[in-house]
């Protein structure tokens, strides 16, 4: 136990001290102590405040909230279908999210246009939040219809699957300026949400790791098997739309602002396991959280590191970075 | 007790939507009605649809008219105002001119503001490598200007820290982020929107927008001047030509052949020229997607192929022999648009034939009519060689 809280302690020092350096890299010339200077005080130049306070500030807190989100994300699902691969995406929430911004680009120069003009950057979060709320309703009805987890499982890689294909045949019929916008959105930013879009990330994402909070003992049981779970006197199917609304929330909501990011949900809780040798969602479900955290934070730093005069894409970063710390884990414990 | 979970959650998912709804009330959408005043003179405008410049006592008003809304609506206003002291109205974006450092996201500004003499206040671009401008490659190597990256998702802080007085940033029908931050933090964009206007001489005449900010509209209009005399001398020129040949353009990418609509910039480009496009009459503005089998019945007969992307008759056979079925390839009057390309990339057709119609029209006329240009060399297009020249 005592070894557990030194742990803890050691991650949110590394989550404070990877927050702190993700605010010091960035493209412009701006030393540590400028940085350091605009973020207290002011620092006399209103470019550097304005990039450190106003753009590094904001991404840096989206990618504390976005990792946290995406892993308990994966972490839910996986608990919930007992399936190591699980993650955020099996629902097909990101699918539905990334075929209503398709939706929206495609559609941004006709009819509809006063309409998604007077919404400004905001359209596109809210065509994600209705494609990935669509996906979510879909799925509800069914899994409060359904006795199997893993039919549930199928049908939401269906509906993905679905989804991902609509937006193919959206992508065939629209121009190739359009087509750069869509596929620019499925790069993930984590830059994109501003001071005046972070309330409504934190709200959605903030209301649904609280409620995941509440289910610690529920996922415990879950994890020997559905019918032990329910000889304990859980309503199963309750949990169970708790669980997937949830996930698809927090995740709907992150994919919306961020683009699709990949790999930190599936990876994150797997990690976490190997991190503190335990399955138990006291300890694993906060030490998803942090690590997500931290990890986006140290994919947005790397991301920074200019290739080719160009900073890379945080979807590529996330993939490529985090899949060596992976293969160390499992060469190391042998297992996931 | 499922059914109303599912309840609350819709209810939460519905205050999520009013939450958003009540978020955006913020449009940024101008309205120039408020501004009710009697500009004193305008600038004469005749091929343009899309942006407006009049003269007030004091100031200038550039209007950019938004091509995706079908209410007189704009896209952007303007201010230019010489004087800080200047009273100005209260709904638009306000320049201290002339300008004397922007950002350029866009390739065709580049050619406008090198026609103005106004390229040495350009301090960033996105797309380094695909330049071709000679100078403005060069200043990239010394560092005085900078690589903003990728025009669709351009560098915040590098943009930010070059801190330039405007940036030009291509407008779409949505907004995005990038925009929206940089008007935030108190940079204008000077959207570029010369690209939905069809006719090549409207495209060219967005000099004129561009040169309000600067202060050089008389030259900007002596240059457009010059231009469009150039242009309508061609085409009074191939007014009698004996035949009308017929073309096809475009080229086959990834299984999906784009060729232009009937009201597009090409199928106009080729009226002008005296070329018999056989979508004239389609209706779109855009490209059409067509697969090769369409191509092939439709366009097999066209006597020229312009916008190919191969450089040799030999890469056209080796990527598809179904290429060969084509009138145009037999007669091999096949032309591709790599006169003036990089080796990173770069290719001048992007970026100055936006300011040079008068040359593009001359290009096309060379190839269907050498007779009437005998002494013009292409400087777009280009004629496909049989082989490559590592393979003569």
């Amino acid at each position: 136990m005592k070894n557990k809280t030194v742990i803890f302690i050691l991650l949110i020092i590394l989550l404070l001290v990877a927050f702190i350096g993700d605010l010091f890299t960035g493209n412009a010339p701006i030393s540590p102590g400028e940085a350091w200077v605009a973020l207290f005080g002011t620092s006399g130049d209103t470019i550097i405040d304005e990039i450190i306070r106003n753009y590094r500030l904001p991404k840096a807190i989206t990618a504390v909230i976005a990792g946290s989100a995406l892993s308990l994300s994966g972490l839910l699902m996986q608990t919930l279908f007992r399936n190591p691969l699980a993650g955020p995406d099996v629902l097909g929430v990101s699918a539905g999210a990334g075929l209503g911004v398709a939706l929206l680009t495609m559609l941004s120069g006709t009819a509809v246009y006063p309409f998604i003009a007077a919404m400004g950057s905001m359209a596109q979060i809210v065509a994600a939040i209705a494609g990935a709320a669509a996906v979510l309703i879909l799925i509800l009805g069914v899994s409060a219809r359904i006795k199997d987890s893993i039919t549930i499982l199928v049908l939401g890689m269906i509906f993905g699957y679905v989804a991902s294909a609509l937006v193919t045949i959206l992508q065939s019929f629209s121009d190739p300026d359009s087509l750069k916008v869509f596929v620019t959105w499925t790069f993930g930013s984590l830059g994109g949400v501003t001071w005046n879009k972070m309330p409504l990330l934190l709200m959605l994402v903030s209301v649904g790791i609280m409620l995941a909070c509440f289910l610690q003992k529920t996922l415990n049981s879950l994890l020997l098997g559905e019918n032990y779970a329910m000889s304990t006197g859980l309503n199963i199917k309750r949990a169970r739309v708790f669980i997937i609304a949830i996930a698809a929330i927090i995740t709907g909501a992150v994919t919306a602002f961020t683009g699709p990011i990949a790999f930190v949900g599936v990876v994150i809780p797997h990690f976490a396991r190997a991190f503190f040798g335990t399955v138990n969602h006291k300890t694993i479900l906060p030490a998803t959280l942090l690590l997500g955290s931290i990890l986006l934070l140290t994919c947005d730093i790397v991301s920074q590191i200019p290739v080719a005069g160009r900073t890379l894409p945080i979807n590529a970063v996330t993939a490529v970075f985090g899949a060596p710390m992976i293969v160390w884990i499992v060469l190391k414990r042998k297992k996931l | 007790m499922p059914l109303r979970k599912n309840k609350l959650l819709l209810l939460f998912l519905l205050c999520a939507v009013l939450f958003l709804a009540w978020n955006c009330r913020s449009g940024q959408h101008q309205d120039n009605r408020e501004d009710e005043a009697k500009p004193l003179s305008s600038v004469v405008i005749q091929y343009a649809k899309g942006f407006k410049i009049d003269h007030f006592a004091h100031y200038t008003r550039v209007i950019l008219h938004n091509p995706w809304s079908n209410t007189n609506e704009s896209y952007a206003v303007y201010y230019l105002y010489r004087d800080s002291s200047t009273l100005l109205p209260t709904n638009g974006t306000k320049l201290k001119i002339p300008l004397s450092s922007l950002t350029v996201n866009t390739f065709s500004y580049l050619a406008f503001l090198d026609l103005l003499d106004e390229q040495g206040a350009i301090t960033g671009v996105t797309d380094g490598f695909r330049i071709y401008h000679p100078g403005i490659l060069q200043k990239l190597r010394t560092g005085e200007i900078t690589d903003l990256g990728d025009p669709f998702h351009p560098n915040v802080e590098k943009t930010l820290a070059l801190k330039p007085q405007a940036v030009i940033s291509s407008a779409y029908a949505q907004r995005d982020n990038y925009s929206e931050r940089l008007i935030d933090a108190g940079f204008p964009i000077i959207y570029s929107l010369e690209w939905m206007e069809n006719s090549p001489l409207a495209r060219a005449e967005w000099i004129k927008m561009i040169a309000a900010f600067f202060d050089k509209e008389a030259t900007a209009d002596s240059i457009f001047t010059e231009i469009e005399h150039r242009y309508l001398q061609l085409q009074e020129k191939i007014k009698n030509v004996s035949t009308q040949y017929t073309v096809m353009t475009g080229d086959n990418f990834q299984g999906t052949w784009y060729v232009p609509g009937g009201k597009s910039f090409n199928a106009i480009l080729f009226r002008d020229a005296q070329l018999d496009y056989l979508f004239k009459n389609n209706r779109e503005s855009g490209s059409i997607g067509l697969d090769i089998e369409s191509v092939l019945t439709r366009f097999g007969k066209a006597d020229y192929w312009f916008g190919c992307e191969a450089d040799t008759y030999a890469e056209l056979a080796d990527k598809d022999a179904k290429y060969l079925l084509l009138e145009s390839v037999k007669k091999r009057q096949v032309f591709n648009n790599h006169n003036r390309v990089t080796p990173s990339g770069g290719n001048d057709y992007f970026e100055s034939a936006v300011a040079n119609p008068d040359l593009l029209l001359s290009d096309l006329v060379k190839a269907a009519y050498p007779e009437i240009l005998p002494h013009y060399s292409f400087t777009y297009i280009k004629p496909l060689e049989e082989l490559s020249a590592r393979e003569k």
